[in-house]
Order: structure tokens, then C-alpha cells, then sequence
């Protein structure tokens, strides 16, 4: 497809654990990112979510396969460093745990311009403190918190900074590696909402990674279940939720809990059987795939 | 009393520990020490405010007098004035100091971080250069390389103790790096598409500095020590060259000439100097170690 922002195609990601023995963390998984939309990786831990953000990202060097940002192959070393500027600050990663995504010495106002010093970019808004300020602002946070540090900061605030500093590179794409995992749910609501915001009025392409179901279901446009390595369901949200088709995706929406006791005591709960996921991803509906276990024969 | 109506038995009663006492920061703030190594640093800064005499003169109507009113500290075997030559020769000693442990520390710095973000093949090799390094005597490397370089300067002599002295605090720099380049922020920035001279500067000096603050300390102590001890061994600073080390070097002659002021007011100038930095160096160890915990 050439009109997605990003295009993963036959990722594969192995880690090697001894001499013998490899993890494919990501087996052979396919997707495209269309511009503007929120898409949600959902999958429990060790399913390699995060290895695929950060094949993404370009922290780790996948195995095999292909990732494809704007048109660009980003695993070749050779297109990555012709377009490496492109690249540095048209996609931008958030982390989980805002603590350790920012220096515990650098003011915020430093944390948020560092892209910016990074590139020498002249700021749009005149002085980097202004152009942090600006930032600040557009996450919801007041400019008094400019000089104060990280350690100062409550979980929320951090990771809006956290978010701030990725915003002001005017990134076309956002890769979210579980951003509000580490938060209460207050504060989850609070940022969740801003992502709403930056995609419904400014545009920004997400891949949202997250196990929490409910939040995808509110939040991304279009899904896919990670399970073990593998791809078994990608959908739009809507069609994910109201009819999922394989087992495992069946399980884990059985496993939303209802807010009401008398429901939620009812609520039969379906157990998945662990085993070898094989198959191929085939199309149930117009944008809806599942990984089918091939017909012998 | 809700003792009185509720007993717990079969318990162990404990005496009350008393609540552990954290020592206050400013308890233990060596102010002496900085005050002490203070006046020493004015002192030799200002050295022309209070000299009593020209260090260089020779005066050789009175060599070997005994401290007394007008000559404070004594003079030495060559008529020169022992108490103005202090604070004139501490200057050299003291800039020898500082210049050799800047040159150290930023070898130390570059080399280590180097070793901290390198692949592991390089990582090892390059730190087991550093053992080898290591494992030379330091005053025998710096006797050769100050023969290789011939005559000494002062600047010959910070050089060659600064590349002589940076190894441990190498290792030290390393393993910091190795525990910071694994956050977050550290790959954030590698994404941002910061450069090893941005992460260096921006996100691992601020962060390691606290944890060598005290061996760079103890590196400058250790340059004065160097510094009087080639200078004792003769192959320092000509005895033109005023610096405690040089001052020091009369020690032979002047225990024949039964003359203890000559050695001991130099020697008693240089271990303040020392006892004072080290002083600091374990308090700026100790504020370290507090602020890391509490982190």
C-alpha cells in the first residue's frame, strides 16, 4: 500500500538467549499505518510489542523484513543515513516509564529543547524557552514548570513532558510504547485525552501500544492482537470488539471486566489453551484478518 | 491506656530502639578544611601582597638562619627566603596540580565514556589497555616519559603526570556509563539523533560527575605529591623553579646542615594542602553517595 505513513512487512525480530537456544520475539508480522489514524498494538507482556516499536524506532536492527516510514527503508543503513534528519525528527518515540525516559538533571525546559539543540533548529516561537513554553502549554501544563526538574514532577506531568518533548519536533508519526501503563487512572484518562486531542484537531499519526483493552477500544481506529510474536486478528476497533474471531482475541475481550457487579459476576469468562500459533492471516471481512490454521491439503 | 485492657502475650518485648540519628549535612560540612586550604590558595594566588621578600634572591649574607623576625620562616642553604618562597612556589605547585588533573580527567572522561558506549569486543580491549596502563608503576612511567621529553617545564610536568594518571578514574567513568546508556533517555536522544559528544555532555557528565568528584580530587592531591616527588628525586623542576617540590629537594643538605626548618615548614605547607583536599574530597564522596539515595 503506497498510501501508508508506516508499512511493516514480514517483520521478524530474534534474541539470541545462548548459544543455541533464539527467541523470535517478532515472527513474521505485517501492518500498515494509515496517516492520521491512532493504531493500537494490543497483546500481553513478552507478546513483543515493544520490540516492534523499537524496530520502528530503529533501536533494535530487526532479523528479518521490512519497515517502511514515509517510503523509506528505515533497516537499510543506506537510506536511513540519506534521510537521516527526516527520519530523527518526523517519528518520535514516548516510553513507558516517564522516570527513566528523562534526565533526572536536565530542567524541563532543557528536556523539551533538546531536540530542537540536537538539530539546530531555530525555534519557531524565537528562543528555545519560548518554543518549550509553547509545548507545555499544548499539553495542558502550566509554564511555571519550566525550571523545575523531573524528581519534582508527578507521573502525569512527567510523561506530558515526555510528550512535549516529542511534539516539538512536529513528528508525522508518534510511536507510544505503553505511555500510560505506569499511570492511575485518573491521570490515564487525562493523557489518553490528549492523544485524542493531537489526532482529532492536529493530525498526528499514532501507534499506540497498550494492553489495556479498554483504552484501545476508546482510543485506536484500528487494532491488532499480538500474541506470542504473532499477528492473530487485526481489525478496526469497532469490528474487533463487537465480533472478534479468534480464540485467543475471544479470550482476552472476555476478560474486560464489566463495571457492574451483578453483570461482572455473571459475566462468563472464556480460557484460552496455549499453543503453537501457525497459520496464515486471512481476510474474514473487507479489513478484518485472522490467522487461520492452514487446511491440511 | 489501651495497653491496660488489651495484652498481647507470648510476645518479646523489645527495648525501644532509639530513632537513628541521620547525621544533619551541615554537620559535617569541612569547614576547617576549607578554610584552611583557602587561605593556602589566596595566599599563593596573592603571593606579591605577602611576600616579605624576593623568593629569588640570594641572599648569601644570611643562608641557613633559623626563622626569626625578619626572615619568618628561616632561609634556606641558598639565602632565599623561606616563607615568601612558600607562598610563591605554592602557585606552582598548586597550577601543576590542577592543570595535570584537568588533563587527566578529560582523557579519563573521553576514554572512558568511549569504553562505556563501545561495542563489547572494543569495550574490552580498550579497558584492558587501561589495566596495562594501570599496572606500570606511576612514577616510573612518568621518569620516562620525562626523559622522552627532556627538559622540565611545568607544563612538561602537568602533561606527563596527566597522562599518567587517568586510568582509574577511566574505569570508574565506564562503569557509569555502562549503568546510564541502558535508560531511557539515553535511547531517546540516540533517536532524537543525538551524537556521542551531545549524550556525552548532556546526559552522562551531569550524571557520572558526582561519582569521580572525589577521585578528581584526590587527583590533584596526588599531581602535588608526584610533582614534589620527582622534584625530591631530582629529575622535577630545576631548583630554580620555586615550587614545594623544589624547596623540598634541599631536604639532603639541609638535614647535614642540621637545619629542620628548611624541610619541615615546606613539608608541613604541602601535607595541609593535602589533608585539607582530602578532607573535601571524602565530604564531596559522602554528599554523593546521600544525594544518589535519595534520587
Amino acid at each position: 500500500m503506497s498510501d501508508a505513513l508506516l508499512s511493516i512487512q514480514h517483520l521478524t525480530h530474534c534474541f539470541r538467549l545462548g548459544k543455541k537456544q533464539v527467541l523470535r520475539a517478532v515472527d513474521d508480522v505485517s501492518f500498515d499505518v494509515r496517516p492520521g489514524e491512532i493504531f493500537g498494538l494490543v497483546g500481553e507482556s513478552g507478546s513483543g510489542k515493544s520490540t516492534i516499536a523499537r524496530c520502528v524506532m530503529n533501536i533494535c536492527q530487526p532479523s528479518e523484513g521490512k519497515i517502511f516510514f514515509d517510503g523509506i527503508d528505515v533497516c537499510s543503513p543506506k537510506e536511513r543515513r540519506a534521510h537521516r534528519k527526516l527520519l530523527q525528527t518526523k517519528r518520535q518515540i514516548i516510553f513507558q516509564d516517564s522516570s527513566s525516559s528523562l534526565n533526572q538533571r536536565m530542567t524541563v525546559a532543557d528536556i523539551i529543547a533538546e531536540p530542537m539543540s540536537i538539530h539546530h533548529i531555530t525555534p519557531k516561537r524565537g528562543s528555545c524557552r519560548a518554543e518549550a513554553e509553547f509545548q507545555l502549554h499544548y499539553v495542558g501544563m502550566d509554564p511555571s514548570y519550566l525550571d523545575r526538574y523531573p524528581a519534582e514532577l508527578s507521573g502525569g506531568m512527567r510523561q506530558r513532558v515526555a510528550i512535549a518533548r516529542a511534539l516539538s519536533m512536529e513528528p508525522a508519526l508518534l510511536v507510544a510504547d505503553e505511555p500510560i501503563a505506569s499511570l492511575d487512572v485518573s491521570i490515564q484518562a487525562q493523557i489518553i485525552n490528549l492523544f485524542k486531542h493531537l489526532q482529532e484537531e492536529h493530525g498526528f499519526t499514532f501507534l499506540f501500544i497498550a494492553h489495556d483493552l479498554a483504552v484501545v477500544r476508546y482510543l485506536c481506529d484500528r487494532a491488532a492482537v499480538l500474541y506470542h510474536g504473532k499477528i492473530v486478528e487485526i481489525a478496526p476497533t469497532k469490528e474487533l470488539f463487537s465480533n472478534p474471531l479468534h480464540p485467543y482475541t475471544q479470550a482476552l475481550l472476555s476478560a474486560i471486566p464489566i463495571p457492574d457487579p451483578r453483570r461482572e459476576r455473571a459475566r462468563p469468562l472464556r480460557v484460552y489453551t496455549p499453543g503453537p500459533v501457525t497459520g496464515q492471516l486471512a481476510e474474514a471481512s473487507p479489513g478484518h484478518l485472522v490467522l487461520r490454521e492452514e487446511e491440511p491439503g | 491506656m489501651a495497653d491496660e485492657k488489651f495484652v498481647l502475650t507470648g510476645i518479646r518485648p523489645a527495648p525501644e530502639a532509639p530513632p537513628p540519628v541521620r547525621p544533619a549535612a551541615r554537620r559535617d560540612r569541612p569547614i576547617l578544611a576549607a578554610v584552611i586550604l583557602a587561605v593556602i590558595v589566596l595566599g599563593c594566588l596573592g603571593c606579591e601582597l605577602v611576600m616579605t621578600k624576593d623568593p629569588t634572591y640570594m641572599d648569601l649574607m644570611n643562608y641557613s638562619r633559623p626563622p626569626d623576625r625578619e626572615f619568618l620562616f628561616g632561609t634556606d642553604t641558598m639565602g632565599r627566603d623561606i616563607f615568601s618562597m612558600i607562598w610563591y612556589g605554592g602557585r606552582i605547585s598548586l597550577l601543576i596540580g590542577f592543570v595535570s588533573t584537568a588533563i587527566s580527567t578529560a582523557i579519563a572522561i573521553l576514554f572512558g565514556s568511549l569504553s562505556g558506549l563501545a561495542p563489547p569486543w572494543l569495550d574490552s580491549l580498550l579497558m584492558r589497555l587501561a589495566e596495562i596502563i594501570l599496572s606500570i608503576p606511576g612514577l616510573l612511567l612518568v621518569v620516562l616519559i620525562q626523559a622522552a621529553l627532556g627538559e622540565a617545564t611545568v607544563w612538561s610536568i602537568s602533561l606527563v603526570i596527566g597522562v599518567t594518571s587517568w586510568t582509574s578514574v577511566a574505569k570508574v567513568v565506564r562503569t557509569e556509563v555502562r549503568q546510564i546508556r541502558e535508560s531511557e533517555y539515553v535511547v531517546a536522544s540516540r533517536c532524537m539523533g543525538g551524537g556521542f559528544f551531545h549524550i556525552l555532555r548532556r546526559h552522562l557528565t551531569p550524571n557520572f560527575l558526582p561519582a569521580i568528584m572525589f577521585m578528581v580530587v584526590m587527583n590533584i592531591r596526588g599531581a602535588i605529591v608526584s610533582e614534589s616527588t620527582l622534584s625530591f628525586l631530582g629529575i622535577g623542576l630545576p631548583l630554580e623553579v620555586i615550587s614545594w617540590g623544589s624547596m623540598l629537594s634541599l631536604a639532603e643538605k639541609a638535614l647535614l646542615g642540621n637545619c629542620w626548618w628548611i624541610i619541615l615548614i615546606p613539608g608541613l605547607f604541602l601535607v595541609a594542602t593535602l589533608v585539607c583536599m582530602t578532607e573535601l574530597g571524602n565530604y564531596l564522596r559522602k554528599s554523593a553517595n546521600r544525594r544518589q539515595s535519595n534520587l
